[in-house]
């Protein structure tokens, strides 16, 4: 079993909450991005800063110490929808909902200093609290600025999905308007482009570790109570976006994508929840994990044959819904995130919960995680939650 | 002539046809029906329709016609520009954009019913749900004072219906007549008897009834024949309900969804007479993941009305039909922690296009962050009395409901003026 810490409780408040993170080359450093496209760097000492122990009346402790972030990435306009380190090219790589993917350097010279504030809500609350101004007059933080050395174009819709090869070489993104694009990230130039279902949404995409296979899921919320788009999660060749299986075709033979009637839904969504949101690819190519989206009851993640498509087994389950998954180095373990405010580790051979990292704020719908991300020691792991923080736990204790 | 055994009429068939299809008189509404009064002949004359836009649920003014960019409540999507300058609404709207030269939009909606039950009553009849009075829907009003006479269709028809407030105190006479989501007529409406024997058979229902109003002479009797004779004129215009053979021309220009379809079956309806017609939506009650419903159902939806708009104005019907877009509620301007917005009736957002109403209009505003109406409060009553005024009808006309007289539109309601051309 493993035993989580808590080491970190980054503070990052804004209007729209923390939807992607990812570290660095190590598991010092971090980066983060929200739903206004404001992306920040933090740089974690090894010794974390003592957690304050001052009480203020109606103020709740922090559960773990806090640091500035050090950099501003400036250029998003609107939700950060992926993260991704490319170790080969010493690049952060984000993708957003303002149809750019951008490319940033953390190493190059700033472009410029700011002073941010990231406790806006907290400072919102005591201001409700005291009605006094210098609350909201207090100083932020000062930042460096950088901007993007490259911006992937090719997007005309939201990027809902974002993920690279396991070697590096390759980026798969798709959007809202059901285009799916596999770029060579050394050329920085597409690969390959195809289509979904013209009503569907590219809400989750992964590659295989040499990034020519694709394993692509859309989905798209109803257009109305009766008429219902048929969700798709199909294996792809990612050299020249050839479809290799449709996996859902092999769930549900009788399954007709262009249905999009309240029966065919009903045949469908039970395994899909709310929209497959989050796929990875095992290592080794041979396993799928796929997570159910959206506000579900289950929030399962489904393991499938990548071969044949077929069902090996469910792990996990996220109460309300999945957010994000993703296999361990080995293959071994998956990780999932959800709207139970948890990060879970499961064995994939058979299921077993290896840890529950975070727990259940209490109640139903609260503060659900929105993206995690594994350092590449595998020893750390962080997630974005939409209260405004980034958490950061060490993984210790490694028993059984 | 002799004839085979089944098409006998045995007494058990007669009376559950009779029984049968008294239900679906009582479902159905045509102007035939109508004991029209001088008021009510008068405005027939202008020959004017309604469809009304249902957005089941409550549809987001921030994410249509009331964004706010760069504020805390603003969400996810970004302001478009329009053919109508210096106005903006949401970027899930790209062809209602190019239409707002035609429409009118409140954004300064307040309204008393919070929640779905109180809020389809309320935005389908006016008035607030009371448990001694049941008022009527705009449907049926609109069906009594603009339904034709002796017409084949009924004059109010939903298609995909949302609220159960029907016809209300007006009698069933101005009931609705529904049609599935998939514009579907119901069970009732058609029969499977071959021609000749339907004939047969209601010639011996008519001779049964008339011997019965002879003897008792009863209103019920008039009316129950009054809705057999509609039902069978129903039967000559069966066809107007299919849009299957012209939906690959309109297809493009409606959207293909199912929303788009039952648009185009509504336009096909008022050019053959309906006086109202409802198009319902559902549901755009986005408690969770707000941005992904509504980026879900709103372009299907403004691809439609854009598409009906465009096809009542090529078809000369625009300038007498009035089209309502409206929900139950609006949302609150807090993204609560399930990626949602709530509930919300004091600030939000409707629109009326066509017949009597000035396009090109944006009446009303809300505060800066959505919270509040900041100019021109515009109340569900005074909402039904623009709608009453562009359809020739006047609000203060008053019905029976028992003994008390009822206006159309509640007491104090304000024709919101500005928006009438």
């Amino acid at each position: 079993m493993l035993k989580p810490v808590l080491r970190y409780q980054l503070t990052f408040e804004s209007a729209g909450w923390p939807s992607a993170v990812t570290f660095q080359d190590s598991s010092r450093r971090l980066v983060a991005g929200n739903q206004d496209g404001e992306l920040y760097v933090w740089d974690l000492p090894e010794t974390p800063p003592p957690l304050p122990t001052e009480k203020k009346p109606g103020v709740k402790l922090p559960e773990g110490p806090n640091v500035s972030p050090v950099l501003r990435l400036n250029g998003h306009t609107n939700v950060v929808s992926h993260l991704h380190y490319d170790a080969a090219r010493k690049l952060v790589i984000s993708s957003s909902f303002d149809y750019s993917i951008r490319l940033w350097n953390l190493e190059a010279p700033p472009s410029g200093e700011a002073t941010v504030v990231l406790d806006q809500l907290a400072r919102d609350e005591e201001y409700k609290r005291t009605k006094k101004e210098e609350v909201r007059q207090q100083p932020g933080v000062a930042v460096k600025t950088l901007t993007a050395v490259h911006v992937l174009d090719g997007h005309r819709d939201w990027i809902m999905s974002m993920a690279a090869s396991g070697d590096g070489s390759r980026l798969i993104t798709g959007d809202a308007a059901a285009q799916v694009i596999v770029w060579d990230l050394e050329k920085r130039t597409p690969i390959a482009k195809w289509s979904g279902h013209p009503w569907n949404w590219i809400v989750a995409a992964a590659l295989t570790t040499d990034g020519h296979g694709a394993l692509v899921s859309e989905y798209r919320y109803k257009r109305d109570d009766f008429d219902i788009p048929a969700a798709a999660l199909k294996l792809w060749n990612a050299d020249d976006g050839t479809e290799v299986l449709d996996i859902l075709k092999v769930q549900f033979p009788k399954l007709d994508p262009k249905e999009a009637t309240y029966g065919s839904a009903q045949m469908w969504n039970k395994f899909t929840g709310v929209g497959l949101v989050a796929v990875a690819i095992s290592p080794d190519g041979k396993l799928l994990a796929t997570g159910q989206g959206g506000e579900t009851d289950t929030g399962k993640v489904h393991i499938l044959e990548r071969e044949t498509g077929k069902l090996v087994r469910d792990v996990s389950g996220h109460l309300s819904g999945a957010t994000d998954v993703a296999f361990s180095k080995d293959g071994k373990w998956v990780f999932s995130a959800g709207r139970d405010t948890t990060v879970r580790i499961c064995q994939v051979e058979d299921g077993k919960e290896l840890a529950a990292i975070g727990s259940s704020r209490g109640g139903q719908f609260k503060d659900w995680i929105s993206a995690f991300a594994i350092s590449p020691d595998e020893r750390w792991v962080a997630a974005a939650d939409i209260a405004g923080h980034i958490s950061v736990w060490e993984l210790t204790d490694v028993v059984g | 002539m002799p004839c085979h055994s089944p098409q006998h009429l045995s007494r058990r068939a007669l009376m559950k046809g009779v029984l049968g299809a008294g239900a679906g008189g009582l479902v159905m509404n045509w102007g035939g029906l109508t004991t029209a009064n001088d008021l009510a002949d008068t405005v027939k004359k202008a020959n004017k329709h309604c469809i009304m836009l249902w957005m089941n649920g409550g549809a987001s003014q921030f994410e249509t016609f009331d964004m706010k960019p760069g504020r805390p409540t603003g969400g996810l999507f970004r302001p478009i520009s329009t053919n109508l300058p210096g106005t903006q609404i949401c970027e899930l709207m790209p062809q209602m954009a190019q239409q707002m030269d035609k429409i009118a939009v409140i954004r300064s909606m307040r309204t008393t019913e919070v929640d779905h039950p109180g809020g389809i009553y309320l935005m389908h009849t006016g008035y607030r749900p009371s448990n001694t009075v049941r008022f009527p829907e705009i449907g049926g009003i609109v069906a009594k004072y603009q339904g034709q006479t002796k017409a084949d269709l009924p004059s109010f028809i939903k298609i995909f219906a949302h609220g159960d407030s029907g016809s209300g105190f007006l009698g069933p006479q101005y009931q609705s007549f529904s049609l599935s989501a998939e514009g579907a007529l119901p069970t009732f409406s058609g029969s499977n008897m071959d021609p000749a024997n339907e004939l047969r058979r209601h010639e011996l229902r008519s001779f049964i009834e008339d011997r019965f109003e002879k003897e008792y002479k009863t209103d019920v009797a008039r009316m129950h024949r009054e809705a057999y004779e509609a039902a069978r004129r129903l039967q000559n215009a069966r066809t107007v309900f299919n849009v299957d053979a012209e939906w690959e021309k309109y297809r493009d220009q409606y959207g293909n969804s199912g929303f788009g379809k039952r648009c185009l079956m509504a336009r096909k309806l008022v050019e053959s007479g309906v006086a109202f017609v409802e198009v319902g939506q559902s549901s755009y009650d986005s408690h969770a993941d707000n941005f992904m419903w509504h980026k879900g159902l709103a372009p299907p939806m403004d691809h439609a009305w854009a598409g009906l708009l465009k096809d009542l104005k090529d078809r000369g019907l625009l300038e007498k039909t009035l089209i309502v877009w409206v929900g139950e509620i609006g949302r609150t301007p807090q993204i609560n922690n399930r990626a949602g917005r709530d509930h919300y009736v004091r600030c939000w957002s409707t629109a009326l296009a066509g017949c009597g109403i000035k396009g090109g209009s944006v009446y009303g505003a809300s505060d800066e962050d959505g919270y509040d109406v900041k100019d021109n409060p515009v109340t569900e009553g005074d909402f039904f009395a623009t709608i009453y005024k562009a359809l020739s009808i006047d609000p203060t006309t008053e019905n029976m409901a028992g003994l008390r007289p009822v206006p159309l539109a509640p007491f104090g309601s304000k024709v919101v003026t500005d928006l009438l051309a």
